[in-house]
């Protein structure tokens, strides 16, 4: 009963906090309707390449540019200068250009995967290319289809970001939502008020707990479900999978947030602290892209962080409808954050 | 009920560096308003915070209602009331909800309407806690003291930083409290709050009570209840030659110099005299009666303020 009413005037005072349920309700919402829709793609993903215009196009030239459009490749054809330019802003992973007698193609080492695989398919056009000039039949190919491991639907940018903002989601609650107002209570002395009623201590904080767990809830079916109704997103693995690493994803942010909140004595001191927890889990850990371009040592950092792990785990289980068996390494990982967590939060939590 | 309300033997309280409070021994009756008076940084919101469990004390006893914490915890909260010296509440929360709520931690609770009413509330029931003025916020954090109909209330510093208007409507909830036969135990470094308050008081320096009786006892106990005040226009002289002649100690203050006596009336005509043949260059002589920033005066040889 008293754990009831103080769940409920948790609620009810945050429902006044209009800033707060922006932030928390309608702003990744907002991230989800906008970035989905300006990286939306039409029909499935393609490789493409920048091609190089030759000053005078030879039929060798349009042979293999035939080529590359039979070969689905897309390509975008600039002239030199227009090339260059895209190329040193780093949007380039392939280029093709005339060199001497026949072409060169450079490869951006940033997007390898990418330029890689453009590769493959230039030179299998420039083979069909030749086989076409010399009137002699067409090389056989091995076809070659890009999608992602488990579906062929979650393929678009939405369904990449959504469980992107699910785990972001997450890592806000936790820091911000339970740590920094554990600060601000302790700090304002509302624990102390608190500490000469009757009531017990835990039952204040289960009460905290509960409503954002809640509200976890609540954001994540928003997300879900406007991804959903907007961009056609389902989730393809099974739905006890998705809670189970929901929950301990919610369990292991909310302890940090706990843990964290230990460190500081003032607002200002965790807002500090927060902020150097939070930006670069948030840039680093795939949340908006993925990391495969980045430095080999550096991904392999961010691996043991909590946030990435726990991203790779949700979208295979998301949008690849993978289960969790085959994820035991990543799941182990966001486990042990959440119990060191646990343990420091035990050890540095205060009430004054 | 039988027995005084509190009881205090021996406090310390040590920290890394200073002794807040050093061997504080108390006694307040049931029924009385009992005051700890002092400058800031006298130990009375540490000894308070002992008092109320918020601390733990180095050595010492306390006695709540006859009870004590190690055994009767639980029981000592639910039957006192606390006002902190800064109470934190949501700043969208209303003082019906708060009171509301916080009387639901309770077993035994005042209605939240008649709360209201004695803290003069009624209008801004439904206001979020952030709209009040200060005053208001204070007096309904004096309301949340009272939710559980407490024996003992305990106030600390509960006019600090009001304005005249908003204290003295403050003052009139403290003696409501008393008029209900509450315990109030309270700690301000306002003597003319511990006068108007107070049936008691215990004053406090550097972490040891230095005096305690009545407002009346602290003052006509002392050995020169009154003085005689010499007020100049600007910036008080030396006074050393009309002391001399006088021959008693004079004090100089800013503007004007103070003569502690114990009979005006003796004192009257030589200082005229004195004054006439130094000639000092005063603008006018009141006669006052001490107060209790006197008798803390003489017994630190430092001022409440300083």
């Amino acid at each position: 009963m008293m754990l009831w009413r103080q769940f409920a005037m948790e609620w009810r005072l945050y429902s006044r906090d209009r800033v707060a349920m922006f932030w928390t309700m309608a702003f990744p919402v907002l991230l989800l309707l906008g970035f989905g829709t300006i990286f939306r793609e039409s029909g499935g993903p393609k490789l493409s390449l920048v091609r190089v215009q030759s000053q005078a196009p030879s039929p060798r030239d349009q042979a293999l540019d035939q080529a590359m459009v039979d070969l689905q490749l897309k390509v975008q054809t600039l002239s030199k200068a227009e090339a260059e330019a895209r190329w040193s802003r780093g949007e380039t992973a392939a280029q093709l250009e005339p060199a001497g007698d026949g072409y060169r193609l450079r490869l951006n080492s940033y997007l390898m995967a990418q330029a890689g695989a453009t590769a493959g398919l230039v030179n299998q056009a420039w083979l069909v290319a030749q086989a076409r000039l010399s009137g002699a039949p067409e090389p056989q190919r091995i076809p070659l289809q890009v999608e992602s491991p488990g579906h062929k639907r979650s393929t678009n940018y939405a369904s990449f970001l959504l469980p992107g903002l699910l785990g972001l989601n997450l890592v806000s609650m936790g820091l911000f939502a339970v740590g920094m107002t554990n600060v601000t209570y302790r700090e304002k002395g509302k624990f102390r008020r608190l500490a000469v009623t009757p009531l017990p201590k835990w039952i204040f904080l289960l009460g905290q707990v509960l409503h954002r767990l809640t509200l976890t809830v609540t954001q994540a079916a928003i997300l879900i479900l406007v991804g959903r109704l907007v961009f056609g997103i389902q989730n393809q693995g099974s739905v006890l999978d998705l809670l189970l690493i929901m929950t301990l994803g919610t369990g292991c942010f909310m302890a940090i947030g706990f843990a964290l909140s230990g460190f500081a004595d003032t607002a200002e001191g965790y807002g500090a602290i927060s902020n150097l927890v939070f930006f670069p889990l948030m840039m680093l850990s795939g949340v908006y892209f993925t990391l495969d371009a980045a430095p080999a040592w550096l991904q392999q950092v961010v691996a043991l962080l909590p946030l990435a792990p726990f991203l790779r785990v949700l979208r295979a289980v998301f949008n690849d409808g993978a289960g969790l068996a085959g994820h035991g390494l990543g799941l182990a990982i966001v486990c042990a954050w959440a119990l060191c967590a646990f343990l420091l939060a035990l050890k540095r939590f205060r009430w004054a | 009920m039988s027995g005084p309300a509190l009881r205090i033997r021996g406090l310390r309280k040590a920290f890394p560096k200073v002794v807040a409070v050093d061997g504080v021994d108390l006694e307040v009756a049931r029924g009385e308003v009992f005051g700890l008076l002092g400058p800031n940084g006298a130990g009375k919101t540490t000894t308070l915070e002992i008092i109320e469990g918020l601390t733990t004390a180095d050595a010492g006893e306390i006695e709540i209602l006859g009870l004590t914490w190690e055994r009767n915890g639980q029981e000592i909260r639910a039957r006192f009331g606390v006002q902190l010296q800064s109470t934190s509440l949501f700043n969208k929360i209303t003082p019906r909800e708060a009171l509301d709520l916080y009387g639901s931690y309770y077993p035994k609770r005042r209605p939240t309407q008649e709360l209201l009413e004695l803290v003069q509330l009624v209008d801004k029931a439904d206001a979020y806690h952030i709209t009040l003025s200060g005053g208001q916020q204070q007096r309904l954090a004096l309301a949340l003291a009272l939710v559980n109909d407490p024996e003992l209330v305990f106030l600390d510093e509960p006019t600090t930083g009001l304005d005249p208007q908003a204290r003295r409507s403050l003052w009139d909830v403290v003696r409501r409290m008393k008029g209900e036969g509450r315990t109030v135990v309270l700690t301000t470094h306002y003597m003319d709050e511990a006068e108007a308050l107070c049936d008691r008081l215990a004053i406090m320096d550097h972490g040891k009570v230095i005096a305690t009786g009545t407002p009346a006892s602290l003052i006509s106990d002392l050995a020169m209840p009154s003085v005689v005040e010499l007020t100049f226009e600007g910036t008080a002289p030396d006074p050393a030659a009309f002391a001399t002649r006088l021959g008693q100690a004079v004090e100089q203050r800013s503007d004007l110099w103070e003569i502690r006596t114990p009979d005006p009336k003796a004192l009257l005509p030589r200082l005229l005299e004195a004054a006439e043949a130094e000639a000092v260059p005063f603008h006018q002589v009141h006669i006052r009666r001490a107060t209790l920033e006197d008798v803390f005066l003489t017994r630190t040889g430092r001022s409440l303020r300083e």
